[in-house]
């Protein structure tokens, strides 16, 4: 963010913490209540997902602080303020809002609808201009998109100046109702990606309302799990939630696969790396039996000049006097960076169970092999070993 | 006026026929009531004093009856439970035929300008109301979310986001009024207030007169709808964005 100029109209740059203190919400007549005292306490500039079934109370509770919806009883804090503290419509300009349908005014140009807080905040047609097209650049949309309205747009394309226009003024606190929800599945899976990229630039306070578990994990520092009815089942953060969800509610609704989920959470840089022997194409075949002797991995692993991986090799490779040219199999590569999911599928559909870690510029840093990331999936003081084995290497 | 033998005081309007200005040697297409064009040059400017009054009787009926079904219509918009009692008695006005209109209103407010007006406004109540409490009704909920969401208070929802994105059908319903409004102002003649009705009541077996003067109203109402189109084109530009 560049510095905006002071005399122009007040800018909040710093993420505001976020308090739900005993919030009550019951609607005249109901049985029961929507929200059934909800307190949780979220950090400056961190994402709580709010995730559950319908009618659990997420979109009520997200409601409730900027005042769209009025609790029952309880106080939200903002900054440690109440949030009854100043005018409803006040309050709500300094909060960023993006919902499912975006909301985008249809009679008004893009810049003009990334505006409409700013216009609010009375601030400069200069300041504005400028604001809009730094704006549009951010969400990653073209300058031209600006003067086009938005049913000329794609609804990725629209989900985007959704979420310009919640950050017009730098908010301190944004409130995202299924931002990505109505959204076919690649663009969203992209628009989640750009979207935690900017976060980590920005660092706002996110309250994020979904009801997809996985979208939870993915966007969440910490997640809030509803259960219909109003109670809040579990607050945790994604990790925490796969690794040991508090009751049945909690464990159904992550679902089955919950440690597979956890290997999205997961990089492969965060994982044991092994070593295995490197060698190359002419290399005696005597030298490679020593190194792999030395070696954790039970395959030698042909690299090029490089330093790439090119072939793992098995016993029948090992004959003659020196390693045949182009002997071996196919070699799963992941990047340190992958995600420990993707990386896993990788070294699941490969012959040979362990992948070559890649660094930028292609050359092998280490090995991922199936048991280091079963071993992260099932951590545990007692190493599991298998009967009549030797000790496995750590 | 064989048409209303029970009311001949009320034909009595300001438009006297006189066909002996037919100089054209047309006396027997005038004699035998056809269509004769150089009467009709001959006499056309007999005709602008009628369609100024009309002019008069329509724009003023429009603006008026806009100002009261829109006033009424912002009313009942935030209290939703009026909307029927008022499109009940808009829709009784409408019921009333207009020539009974006028003989109720003419010991109340006599003959004149101020009693067709009455009628006529009466008119354009339900149409605009329905057409003006429809558009501010289909402004998609999201978009009014969004907006109080981002802070704008109920009155700049309504101003900034409700009525534009009403614009188009309270343009129809304005559109609906005008051209019924021309074609009920040609009754204004009974009730004193001249207009295009004058001369057609005044003569209404003569072809001639009876076409110059239907003309005119059917050109006023078709300029007044393209008028309303025009500006209704200008003031919503965003209608006609589509997908690229």
């Amino acid at each position: 963010m560049p510095a905006e100029t002071p005399a122009d109209g007040p800018v909040t740059s710093d993420p505001a913490p976020l308090s739900f203190v005993d919030v009550v919400k019951q609607y005249p007549g109901a049985d029961a209540p929507t929200i059934e005292s909800l307190s949780l306490d979220v950090p400056a500039g961190e994402i709580l997902v709010l995730v559950g079934p319908s009618g659990c109370g997420k979109t009520t509770a997200m409601r409730m602080v900027n005042r769209m919806i009025e609790p029952t009883s309880g106080q939200i804090l903002i900054s440690g303020r109440p949030n009854t503290e100043r005018p409803a419509a006040e309050l709500r300009r300094e909060i960023g809002y993006v919902i499912q349908q975006t909301g985008l005014f249809p009679h008004r140009t893009i810049a003009q609808n990334v505006a409409t807080v700013p216009r609010l905040l009375g601030w400069s047609k200069d300041r504005i201009a400028a604001r809009t097209s730094e704006l549009l650049e951010l969400v990653g949309l073209d300058p031209s998109f600006a003067r086009r309205y938005p049913a000329q747009l794609s609804g990725g394309q629209r989900q985007r100046v959704g979420v310009a226009r919640a950050l017009a003024v730098d908010p301190p606190l944004m409130l995202m109702d299924e931002p990505f929800g109505a959204i076919d599945p690649i663009t969203r899976e992209r628009l989640q990606n750009e979207f935690l990229r900017l976060q980590d630039t920005l660092r706002r306070t996110i309250v994020f309302v979904t009801h997809d578990i996985d979208e939870a994990i993915k966007m969440g520092d910490r997640i809030a799990v509803m259960r219909p009815g109003g109670h809040l089942a579990q607050y945790a953060t994604p990790g925490e939630l796969l690794l040991s969800p508090a009751d049945e509610f909690v464990e159904q609704f992550v679902g089955a696969d919950r440690a597979l989920k956890r290997l999205a959470l997961g990089r492969v840089r965060d994982l044991h790396l092994e070593e295995a022997a490197r060698v190359r194409y002419g290399d005696p075949v005597a030298w490679v039996r020593e190194q792999l002797a030395a070696s954790s991995v039970p395959y030698p692993l042909v690299v090029d000049a490089d330093g790439k991986p090119v072939a793992w090799l098995d016993e029948d490779d090992l004959r003659g006097e020196r390693l045949a040219e182009g002997a071996g199999s196919e070699v799963a590569i992941v990047d340190r960076d992958d995600v420990l999911r993707d990386a896993f599928s990788d070294v699941l559909q490969h012959r040979v169970q362990f992948a070559a870690v890649v660094d930028s510029a292609g050359a092998v840093t280490g090995i991922l092999s199936a048991d280091a990331v079963a071993r992260e999936l099932a951590p545990g003081p007692a190493p599991v070993e298998p009967v009549g084995s030797g000790p496995t290497p750590a | 006026m064989s048409l209303l033998p029970a009311a001949p005081a009320l034909a009595q309007g300001g438009f006297v026929q006189d066909r002996s200005a037919d100089a054209g040697g047309e006396a027997g297409c005038v004699a035998r009531d056809g269509v004769c064009p150089s009467w009709i040059a001959d006499n056309f400017d007999r005709y602008t004093g009628p369609l100024g009054e009309h002019v008069l009787l329509t724009v003023v009926a429009l603006a008026v009856g806009f100002a009261i079904s829109f006033a009424l219509a912002l009313l009942a918009h935030r209290r939703r439970w009026l909307v029927t009692p008022i499109v009940q008695v808009t829709g009784i006005l409408y019921t009333i035929p207009s020539l009974a209109l006028f003989f109720l209103l003419l010991p109340i407010t006599g003959r004149g300008f101020l009693t067709a007006e009455i009628a006529l406004v009466s008119y354009t109540l339900l149409i605009i109301f329905r057409n003006v409490t429809t558009g501010l009704q289909g402004v998609p909920s999201d978009v009014v979310d969004a907006a109080r969401g981002m802070g704008l208070t109920d009155r700049e929802v309504l101003w900034r986001v409700e009525i534009p994105l009403a614009l188009p059908e309270i343009a129809a319903g304005i559109r609906i009024a005008a051209t019924t409004t021309v074609g009920l102002a040609t009754l204004a003649f009974f009730a004193g207030a001249g207009g295009l009705g004058d001369p057609i009541y005044a003569d209404l077996n003569f072809k001639s007169n009876v076409l110059v003067a239907g003309g005119l109203c059917v050109l006023l109402a078709v300029v007044l709808d393209l008028l309303v189109l025009l500006a209704q084109r200008a003031l919503t530009p965003w209608t006609r964005a589509v997908a690229s």
